[in-house]
């Protein structure tokens, strides 16, 4: 059967970019307007979405591609096109559904602010970005767009530019994901001088890497391609050494930590991962590299989130966290694993921002000391925010617990050893999520605002409701008995790692992380501090995030700021010396030569003599020489 | 043979003291009359060589007699400068002569 | 009706006219200078539209071209040589212009980049008439630049450049103008003299050819013209290619060597190269805006477009012998700008070191001697000069309205002149190459074309990427982002005039970046000459 709509899957980021362009053009004047308008071409980019998703999923399986020649240098030439794939289905779903519930939701978040048409503007561009991220048929369209949703990821974190948090927070978050983005670049130029006829669309990348075609390209460059993919792929979702931009990054409007920090952008290294995961597949040390840093992260960022006191930067160490899980699901072979936690994880990682943010709106601080017992004032939010936390933490039926359960079932089979680490992230990820719970929606207010809180408006609390919704049923797309998705985004059946032991032991950690919460934060049977009195060395470390910042500033920051003073003395000194120097050296020339003219006829003679006697001697010393 | 060699050896002494006194003296009518003696010293010479020359001619003595006539054209022309200069620095002293400089 | 007129002549000439008339005109008031200088500034880049869209690639450098002898100068007749017949030698000037696949992208560079800069020149504030009058000479030497097929002719276009910029730059500039006049002067006089002399190497021996014999005995002639030169090049019976005794005019090893070297110098200076460099750090922070939009814009460009017209194409063994050189200098270039960008305290010279680490791009494309880097070079000229044109239009408006360029001075200025600072920011990030706006087309083929030669220095030189992203946004950010002094409130936006230019540069910038085939096309055939030769030269 072909395909009838999937012909116009680029229309899903045209809406967007109209909505971005009209914005542009006329913001001032739009105001209120253009924020609605922005949210109508979300919502029809998300209903073409479904559509296509829908045919997509009664059926009509084969690809669609189509596009243009971009740029034709002799010989060469690089066309621009989309695919649409069962994998860019789910993600166009994935993507438009959560931005437009933020579209909504920052109806309500961003009311009154001057520059609302400013910030539906770059939504707009983001969503048409990460759009045509999903879309793009070949590597070099997806680094561009990989660096269009960057850049807009740091209009909208420095969007309150006149604070000098957001304005450091936007560059570092640029920064950081520039380097990986050169890994990706270069994996980019590899690829096209390695590759037969410099393709760089992802079905000729499947083929070459494909095993059965083994040997076009060698194991070591194929090691060194998928390591720089993941390079970049690691600066994207914040995966443990380029990790440090993510937290900071939320100095942003609270939706825009929703839609790109949690949902969607953090999520592209991942999709990356998932695109070139053939290239991934031909390298062992790669597959290795990618478990190992995903698993390092996941249990490295879970700690951090424990200590930490702004509610968005646990959530911002929990993204990170649950972007090593699926990274870790891609070292170990499992990409529908890795692509239905991604899946999920929208869902109620949006959810429990969205969550944050009215909660912030409520009580305009986000220390989670100063605030507790907004549970029976912000009865929406609290119920809405329960859910998400205990779908992140695992808890079943929600539908954290079976994308995660895949993961870890996945990581049984592969590695045991990773299926430990990932069981103790999951016991850590409960538990900060339940101290975040407890703290924010129990006890009794602490803050100033806390008293007077009030729930927020309809528009801001219907994304919640929808949310929360999807993170209870979304889970059920793949169950251990019921592999739907894995198979619809595969085309194959996986072979199925369902066990009972990982089922049961996720579950534990869930349960214990959980109630250890309940017991510290609401029941009060261990003192909070026990840890901190005891062991204070540890929770400063914990607080300080194991000083990463600060190890950066030192290994990097520094160096090249004195390299850069450096090469600035070298520069006015010696190299503008040197020309200072030979414009001296000829200005000195002349100098003594004015001496010489004194104008003294006499000088002159003896000056004549002494030339003569010189030349005679110069001469006549020449017989003897 | 020696007979030329004594006297271009005069004619040498007379040459390096009037070059001297050129170089050296500040009174400008001092340096006028030390040119005399270089010039006479040359006259020496091409007088001495028309004599005992490799090849004797009277070219030399004519050239001489040339030189004397142009020696004090000059002579005159040189006072007639000093005596503006005079007139104009109230000096004679050639170090003040530095106009050459600007 | 376009094959008909001299198109290329008029618009080399058109604004020399424009420069004369302004002669004539009152210039009490800045009305009728500025009016003749848009008209005369506009003619130009009308035509080379034009010219854009009758431009057919396969036609190379044929199209449109003019010729004509202009100075036949005889040299002594006499027997000379072992054959002892009677020979005169002649000298001849030639006037050739011509267009091809690189010199047209920097024709329309240099018309868009002059309007711009003639349209932002609002901000000059004294002696209109001298000042456009030498803005309209200015012009005419870089049309000339681009456009002329000859070397003497070459040459004597780029010397005219640089007499109206002295002036502007002496005249017009802040409180350093004269000394960085001056110096500009004698670094790029120092350049030509060994441009001069290089070419003066090529025309006595490449440019040496025998003509058809007459009566009065054999005739020779000593020619620039770039076709002629060209053609002895590839001809193994022309006087420059036969080594024997006595041959005078035979073009060995070491004078090619020699005529190379010192054509690097000559547009490494204009470049320019590490360490020729200190000269335009003074050009950029004393010249008024106006005058760097051109020099930045498109009189470094000159220097490419040398360096690749007769560096690469007459001399290509010596290049391409040379090209981990110009590589590892690409890459000094790239990292070493880049790292002082990220260490200055005032914008203008945090772009005078980008231009740096940019320009180190462009030798990388140029060192990769293949179609793709070549391309990237062409581009990354091209790209760049739009870009720096248009930061320092939003310089040269923000100074109007701040009085400082300092870094630590300024702030926050998102809030008082948004308009400005948005256009700040596009500027800054096609500058550290973000897709969808040209920087990135540019850096990408030349890094592209690099790689398959050069992988480690390409991957040494990517590194230049995230330092441009460093300073760019270190010195953008500082600017527009952060709390506002409070001496900033109440400052006006961008006006028409002000804003017209930086609206059609970023649109350029933008269409560029999206659809880089509508430059790429025409630089199609641009290099098959040289390509071909290189092949040759390797094959045999």
């Amino acid at each position: 059967m072909a395909t009838v709509f999937s012909p116009y899957a680029w229309l899903v980021p045209a809406f967007p970019f109209v909505a971005f362009a009209v914005l542009t053009a006329f913001g001032r004047s739009l105001s209120r307007t253009g924020a609605w308008l922005a949210t109508a071409g979300t919502f029809l980019s998300l209903v073409l979405s479904l559509v296509i998703a829908i045919e997509r999923m009664t059926g009509a399986a084969e690809d669609y591609r189509g596009g243009y020649e971009w740029l034709r240098i002799g010989d060469f030439s690089l066309p621009f096109g989309f695919e649409v794939t069962n994998l860019a289905a789910l993600m166009l779903v994935v993507v438009t559904l959560v931005a437009f519930l933020v579209n909504l939701y920052s109806l309500g978040y961003m009311k009154g602010d001057d520059r609302i048409s400013v910030f539906f503007a770059y939504v707009s561009l983001f969503t048409f970005s990460m759009l045509g991220l999903v879309l793009a048929d070949n590597l070099l369209l997806l680094y561009i767009f990989w660096e269009l949703v960057g850049v807009c990821s740091f209009l909208l974190v420095g969007f309150w530019y006149q604070k000098p948090e957001a304005k450091a927070a936007a560059k570092k978050a640029f920064i950081v994901t520039r380097i990986g983005d050169i890994g990706l670049l270069i994996a980019i130029l590899l690829l096209f001088w390695y590759m037969p006829d410099h393709a760089l669309d992802f079905v000729s990348l499947h083929n070459v890497f494909d095993p059965q075609n083994g040997g076009t390209i060698s194991l070591g460059i194929t090691t060194l391609i998928a390591l720089l993919i993941f390079l970049g792929a690691a600066g994207k979702s914040g995966q443990f050494p380029l990790h440090v931009w993510l937290p900071d990054a939320m100095e942003g409007p609270t939706p825009i930590s929703a839609l790109i920090h949690a949902a969607t952008m953090v999520a592209a290294g991942v999709f990356l991962v998932v695109r070139t995961f053939d290239v991934f597949e031909a390298s062992q040390a790669a597959m290795d590299t990618v478990a190992i840093i995903g698993a390092f992260t996941a249990i490295f960022a879970a700690t951090i989130g424990l200590a930490q006191n702004d509610i968005k930067r646990v959530l911002a160490y929990s993204t990170v966290s649950q972007l090593g899980y699926m990274m870790l699901a891609l070292g170990v072979g499992s990409v529908p694993g890795a692509m239905f936690h991604l899946f999920t994880h929208a869902f109620f990682k949006a959810l429990l921002f969205l969550g944050a943010g009215s909660v912030i709106h409520a009580v305009h601080t986000q220390d989670i000391r100063e605030m507790g017992g907004l549970g029976r004032r912000m009865k929406i939010t609290a119920w809405t925010f329960g859910i998400g936390a205990l779908s992140l933490s695992g808890i079943p039926p929600l539908a954290g617990f079976w994308s995660k359960d895949a993961i870890l079932a996945a990581a049984l089979a592969d590695r045991p050893w990773l299926f430990v680490v990932g069981a103790i992230a999951a016991f850590f990820t409960a538990l900060y999520m339940s101290r975040l719970f407890f703290l924010v929606f129990f006890g009794k207010p602490r803050g100033e605002h806390g008293a007077q809180a009030k729930e927020s408006p309809g528009v801001m609390t219907f994304p919640l409701l929808v949310l929360a919704a999807l993170a209870v049923v979304a889970g059920f797309a793949n169950t251990p008995w019921n592999g739907w998705l894995g198979q619809w985004l595969t085309g194959n059946a996986e072979a199925d790692h369902a066990s009972a032991l990982a089922i049961v032991v996720s579950v534990a950690v869930g349960l214990l992380g959980f109630y250890i919460g309940w017991l510290v934060y609401v029941k009060g049977a261990v003192r909070r501090d026990v840890l901190s009195s005891r062991l204070p060395g540890v929770v400063r470390l914990l607080e300080r995030k194991y000083y990463i910042d600060e190890l950066y500033a030192w290994l990097f920051v520094r160096p090249l700021r004195a390299l850069g003073d450096a090469l600035t003395a070298f520069d006015t000194h010696v190299v503008d010396g040197a020309v200072r120097l030979v414009g001296a050296a000829a200005n000195g020339i002349g100098k003594l030569n004015t001496r010489l003219q004194n104008g003294q006829l006499q000088t002159y003679g003896l000056a004549g003599l002494l030339a003569l006697v010189v030349l005679v001697v110069a001469i006549a010393g020449r017989r003897f020489w | 043979m020696s007979m030329l060699a004594s006297y271009l050896t005069l004619a040498a002494v007379l040459f390096c003291i009037g070059f001297y006194g050129v170089l050296t003296k500040r009174n400008a009518i001092i340096v006028l009359l030390s040119i005399e003696l270089m010039l006479n010293a040359v006259n020496l010479n091409l007088v001495a060589f028309s004599k005992y020359g490799v090849n004797p001619a009277l070219t030399g003595q004519i050239f001489s007699l040339f030189t004397m006539t142009v020696a004090a054209a000059e002579a005159a022309v040189g006072i007639a400068v000093l005596i503006v200069l005079y007139r104009s620095k109230a000096t004679v002293n050639a170090d003040e002569f530095d106009e050459l400089r600007r | 009706m376009l094959k008909d007129i001299p198109v290329l002549s008029l618009i080399a000439l058109i604004p020399l006219a424009g420069a004369v008339l302004l002669l004539f005109l009152p210039g009490r008031r800045s009305t009728w200078p500025r009016g003749v200088a848009l008209a005369f500034t506009a003619i130009p880049l009308i035509l080379s539209a034009w010219l854009f869209a009758g431009y057919e690639p396969i036609l190379g450098g044929k199209a449109f071209a003019e010729h004509f002898t202009w100075l036949s100068i005889p040299l002594n007749a006499e027997a000379w040589g072992p054959d002892a017949a009677v020979a005169s030698y002649r000298l001849v000037f030639d006037y050739r212009l011509g267009i091809d696949g690189i010199s047209l992208p920097l024709v329309l560079l240099t018309g868009v980049v002059s309007l711009m800069a003639a349209i932002a020149s609002v901000h000059i504030r004294k002696r209109w008439k001298t000042y456009y009058a030498l803005f309209l000479l200015l012009q005419t030497g870089m049309y000339g630049v681009f456009l002329a097929r000859d070397l003497t002719l070459f040459f004597i276009f780029f010397e005219l450049t640089l007499i109206p910029m002295f002036f502007l730059i002496g005249i017009w500039g802040y409180f350093g103008r004269e000394k960085a006049a001056n110096r500009f002067l004698l670094y790029n006089g120092l350049g030509s003299a060994f441009m001069l002399f290089a070419f003066l190497i090529l025309i006595a021996t490449l440019g040496f050819s025998a003509e058809a014999a007459t009566a009065g005995g054999n005739a020779f002639s000593f020619t620039g013209d770039y076709e002629v030169l060209l053609a002895h090049l590839s001809d193994p019976n022309a006087p420059a290619n036969i080594a024997q005794p006595g041959n005078a005019m035979y073009l060995s090893d070491s004078l090619k060597w020699t005529a190379f070297v010192l054509l690097l110098i000559a547009f490494g200076i204009k470049l320019p190269i590490f360490p020729f460099h200190t000269w335009m750090l003074k050009v950029h922070t004393e010249a008024p805006p106006s005058v760097v939009m051109i020099h930045s814009g498109i009189l470094l460009k000159m220097g490419v477009y040398g360096l690749i017209r007769f560096g690469a194409f007459l001399l290509p063994e010596q290049l391409d012998a040379w090209a981990p050189v110009l590589a590892t200098l690409g890459v000094i270039n790239i990292l070493y700008g880049a790292v002082l960008a990220c260490a200055q305290k005032e914008f203008k010279l945090v772009l005078a070191y980008s231009s740096i680490s940019h320009m180190g791009i462009v030798l990388l494309g140029i060192a990769s001697l293949n179609e793709i880097g070549l391309q990237g070079a062409i581009y990354q000229a091209v790209s760049h000069g739009l870009i720096s044109a248009l930061l320092f239009l939003v310089v040269g408006t923000l100074y109007e309205r701040t009085g400082t360029t300092k870094l630590d001075e300024l702030g926050g200025l998102a809030r008082s002149v948004p308009f400005t600072a948005g256009i700040l920011l596009t500027a800054g990030l096609a500058s550290l190459g973000l897709p969808g706006l040209s920087g990135f087309v540019g850096e990408f083929l030349a890094f592209l074309g690099l790689f398959g030669s050069m992988k480690a220095l390409t991957a040494v030189g990517a590194l230049g990427v995230l330092l441009a992203a460093v300073y760019v946004l270190r010195s953008v950010l500082g600017i527009t982002f952060g709390p506002m002094p409070e001496r900033f409130i109440g400052m006006k936006d961008a006006r028409f005039v002000e804003a017209l230019p930086m609206v059609a540069l970023a649109a350029v910038i933008l269409v560029l970046g999206v659809y880089p085939s509508l430059l790429t096309d025409l630089m199609q055939h641009g290099f098959d000459g040289l390509l071909k030769q290189l092949s040759t030269k390797a094959g045999g």
